[in-house]
């Protein structure tokens, strides 16, 4: 591996800015760190420079271990967004930099300088100052200047960010044919997915802090695994479908689309799907479409980007338009279609036009929660459950709506429930989680008033059949708050006569599991003890703690973790709920 | 031909800066009234006198002596300056410390002090039995009353203009630019060197020229520390005002004329070293 970084994490003022990130990155590779601003990437890049110290992992170069190496020592070429050149030296100076430090005979750095702008095709600016350079000019001198030392690792900040698009495209080509000619790791920080696909081999992509997906470019833009790279890596609409034993169903009609990893243990379940706006097949009516049929819509935009024409589309069947994600409300859902100038010609739309909407190709995400539902006994308390600061935070994260439901006496027959409810926490709160747990709901959240954005997220279950379920359910939950994750392994008192050679093992087994399987960086805890008192005991040492607990047996909510859903004191707890091994229906499990 | 008859009122190029008229009307007369003519009536005076009094007067050696103390030490506090208020302007640029406001404060107090009080209170400090001096004394180092004790007085007077024009330079020199030298394998002191001062340098010059130009210029502080011994501890101004007591005008516009040359000299130099650097760093951002 030529660049290796294992479980990175920079801390500013006690908030992770790089939370527990682990890449590898191969010889000769082009890798490129994608996130929005803020995301922690350029942070990222400055620790592998070695420019920013880091509060915990390792970084390795080369199989050489350089966490605690200075900068000047590690070997890497560095640059920047705004050039860093040195103003008051010639270009020749410049590029010569790195070699006049080295004390290199001046006949070889004259002949390296001349290598270098050859490369970057700059021949003949030797003396110029970098103010009398365009900006293109400039960052080619920079690339230069980065090369100079011979580095094994070239690392690249936004180094288009200043320059206008023709510039941009014609640098980022000699950037890319650069990189080839001399194989070298490149690692590039951007915000922009064009550029991204443009030059990498590699993508990662950050959020918050924390490396959500990596991937070849082209898996990533068609699998995406988290609703945020769906939608940060081009356009995308979000719909939430359901997925049962004969399908998945858009509103009531079904579609064809690869369904995803059984997390929910066959019972049927809403899933978020999406929709890419090259997918979306037009036509005038239903029977003209070669796809399958999700909806009517009207033609409410269009606009023209030159190869593709873009339109924004209002669905006008109510039950599907609930379910389009990203809006505020149904009468609000719009869908984004792009088309190319064929299809334009072949059905040529005017605004207002009434059309039947096909979708070539859907793509599940494995994420588990989809949505969220706040359930209160009156409407009005729903409502406010769902102003709650967490909440309103975690669906607007994941770009998921919340839906209000009144629950007025814990009757019988309840209409099936979607998503992830969320209830008050209080003394009440474990009958309700009990029965909602019974009618089909999967995930309950507790919330108790204004609890904070958690810091620290404790993951425990109580039966190995639920781990993955739970696991699946953290690395989700966590993707979209900056907070580390714990697992707390407890040992009974009873159980501690048998050694403590098994538990050790669960812990790093299910730690393994959470990175290779679902991306989660996760610290683990054993405690010796009763399970709910060190439960407890855990959850008071900090504050804005957070735990997420998955169950198999539906009575354990409302006995044993009963004191856990108590409004005092009071931590957001997140029900896991999956049937133990033994309830599985038999085709199921076959 | 009807059009050729409506002569196109000429269009006025729109201005964004209203006033240039007025503005330049002020500089002009501000600088008349208050620079110009002053200097036209020093140089008359000295005019007024025949060239061989002239040559004698400011050929004098108790002139000659006057002239290597109040450049000399001028240069040398000047030079103090720009070397410790570089040190003092980054670390208040670069470094977050306790009381970094205070300090900040305190920079300008010698702007604000009428200069005999600074002067007497430095020889407080460094006459034989003050708080400094009587340590020093001891070890045959006299501050007071010699040309130490004027370069004191002259560097303390000096001190703000080289932090406050240095301060703004070290807040732009991008911290990219060190980065950037140190993956490039270069050392600390090598990046202070070659990237850190050179950057700098043109508004360290500014300072150096400022703190120059006023403690050639400066009177009242130093005839305190100064003791004003003939041909030892007498300032050029110093000079000038015995002239004056002795209603020896025309002598007093010589020597006069005399520090207004080599100053004008000294000035131009330095400006035309920076005009020559800002070309070299600032040639179209």
């Amino acid at each position: 591996m030529s660049i290796a970084l294992d479980q990175v994490t920079k801390r500013y003022q006690e908030q992770p800015v790089v939370n527990d990130v682990s890449i590898e990155v191969g010889e000769g590779e082009f890798f490129v760190l994608l996130g929005p601003s803020g995301s922690g990437k350029s942070t990222l890049l400055r620790a592998i420079a070695g420019l920013t110290g880091i509060d915990h992992g390792r970084i390795s170069l080369h199989g050489r271990d350089v966490t605690h190496v200075r900068a000047r020592d590690r070997g890497v070429g560095l640059v920047f967004q705004n050039y860093a050149l040195f103003r008051h030296m010639t270009v020749a100076d410049n590029i010569e930099f790195a070699l006049r430090v080295r004390r290199m005979k001046r006949a070889d750095r004259v002949a390296r300088r001349k290598e270098l702008l050859k490369l970057v095709a700059l021949e003949g600016l030797d003396e110029r100052l970098p103010g009398q350079l365009s900006g293109g000019q400039q960052q080619r001198v920079a690339v230069a200047r980065a090369l100079a030392h011979k580095p094994q690792v070239l690392l690249l900040d936004e180094p288009f960010g200043a320059l206008d698009a023709k510039i941009r495209e014609e640098l980022r080509r000699t950037i890319r044919a650069v990189q080839r000619e001399l194989g070298i790791t490149t690692v590039l920080v951007t915000h922009d997915q064009e550029e991204a696909f443009a030059l990498a081999d590699t993508i990662g992509v950050m959020n918050h802090g924390r490396l959500l997906e990596v991937g070849h470019p082209h898996d990533l833009y068609a699998q995406p695994a988290t609703r945020f790279v769906a939608t940060f890596l081009g356009a995308a609409n979000l719909l939430l479908a359901r997925q049962g034993a004969e399908g998945i169903r858009f509103g009531a009609t079904p579609v064809n689309a690869e369904a995803s990893a059984r997390l929910h243990a066959g019972r049927e379940h809403e899933v978020v799907a999406v929709l890419r706006p090259e997918e979306v097949e037009l036509a005038a009516t239903r029977e003209q479409l070669s796809s399958n049929y999700i909806a009517r819509g009207a033609v409410e935009d269009i606009a023209f980007t030159g190869a593709l024409e873009r339109l924004r589309i209002r669905l006008l069947d109510e039950p599907c338009a609930a379910q389009l994600l990203g809006s505020g409300s149904a009468a609000e859902a719009r869908l984004e279609v792009t088309r190319t100038q064929p299809e334009r010609r072949e059905l040529p739309l005017r605004l207002g036009a009434q059309i039947a909407l096909g979708a070539r190709r859907l793509h599940i995400l494995p994420t588990p929660i989809s949505s969220f539902l706040a359930c209160a006994p009156t409407e009005a308390e729903a409502e406010e459950l769902a102003r709650e600061p967490l909440l309103e935070s975690l669906s607007s994260r994941m770009k998921t709506r919340v839906t209000l439901r009144a629950i007025d006496g814990l009757d019988e027959a309840p209409a099936p429930f979607a998503g992830v409810a969320a209830v008050a926490a209080g003394d009440k709160a474990a009958s309700t989680v009990e029965w909602l747990l019974k009618h089909g709901a999967a995930e309950v959240l507790v919330l108790p008033r204004q609890a904070p954005s958690p810091s620290r997220v404790y993951i425990h279950w109580t039966d190995e059949a639920v781990r993955r379920a739970t696991l699946a359910v953290s690395a989700s939950l966590l993707r979209h708050v900056a907070a580390e994750a714990v697992y707390l392994g407890i040992v009974t008192e009873g159980a501690q006569a048998t050694g403590r050679a098994a538990p050790m093992r669960k812990l790093l087994d299910a730690r393994s599991e959470a990175q290779s399987v679902h991306g989660l960086e996760m610290r683990t805890e054993l405690a010796i003890g009763e399970t709910v008192t060190e439960i407890t005991r855990n959850l008071s040492a900090g504050t804005a703690q957070m735990l997420v607990l998955g169950i198999s047996d539906i009575e354990q909510a409302g006995t044993a973790y009963r004191s856990l859903l108590a409004a005092q004191p009071g931590w957001p707890v997140l029900i896991v709920y999956r049937p133990g091994e033994s309830r599985i229906s038999p085709e199921i499990a076959a | 031909m009807k059009s050729s008859s409506q002569k196109p009122a000429r269009q006025r190029e729109p201005n964004v800066l209203p006033g240039f008229g007025i503005t330049l009307g002020f500089t002009t007369f501000f600088l008349c009234a208050i620079v110009l003519l002053p200097l036209s009536a020093l140089l008359l005076k000295a005019g007024g006198m025949d060239l061989s009094r002239f040559i004698a007067v400011i050929t004098s050696p108790r002139a000659l002596a006057s002239y290597r103390l109040s450049f000399g030490a001028s240069l040398l506090a000047a030079t103090v300056n720009m070397v410790f208020g570089f040190a003092i302007a980054w670390s208040l640029v670069r470094y977050d410390f306790p009381g970094r406001k205070f300090v900040d404060a305190i920079i300008d107090m010698p702007f604000a002090l009428p200069t005999a009080v600074s002067g007497i209170a430095l020889t407080t400090v460094f006459a034989g039995n003050g708080w400094i001096g009587q340590y020093l004394e001891p070890h045959g180092i006299q501050v007071a009353y010699t040309w130490i004790g004027i370069t004191v007085a002259l560097t303390l007077i000096g001190m703000p203009f080289v932090v406050r024009t240095v301060q703004p330079a070290i807040a732009e020199v991008q911290r990219d630019l060190e980065d950037a030298a140190e993956t490039l394998g270069a050392g600390r002191f090598y990046v202070f060197r070659r990237i850190i001062v050179p950057t700098v340098l043109p508004a360290l010059l500014t300072g150096f020229t400022l703190a120059f130009a006023r403690a050639v210029g400066e009177y009242g502080s130093v005839i305190f520390i100064a003791g004003n011994k003939q041909m030892k501890t007498e300032i050029t101004p110093l000079l000038i005002f015995m002239h004056l007591e002795e209603f020896d005008y025309a002598g007093a516009a010589a020597l006069g004329v005399v520090m207004l040359a080599i100053s004008f000299v000294m000035l131009l130099a330095i400006n035309l070293l920076q005009v020559w650097g800002r070309k070299r760093l600032m040639v179209s951002r």
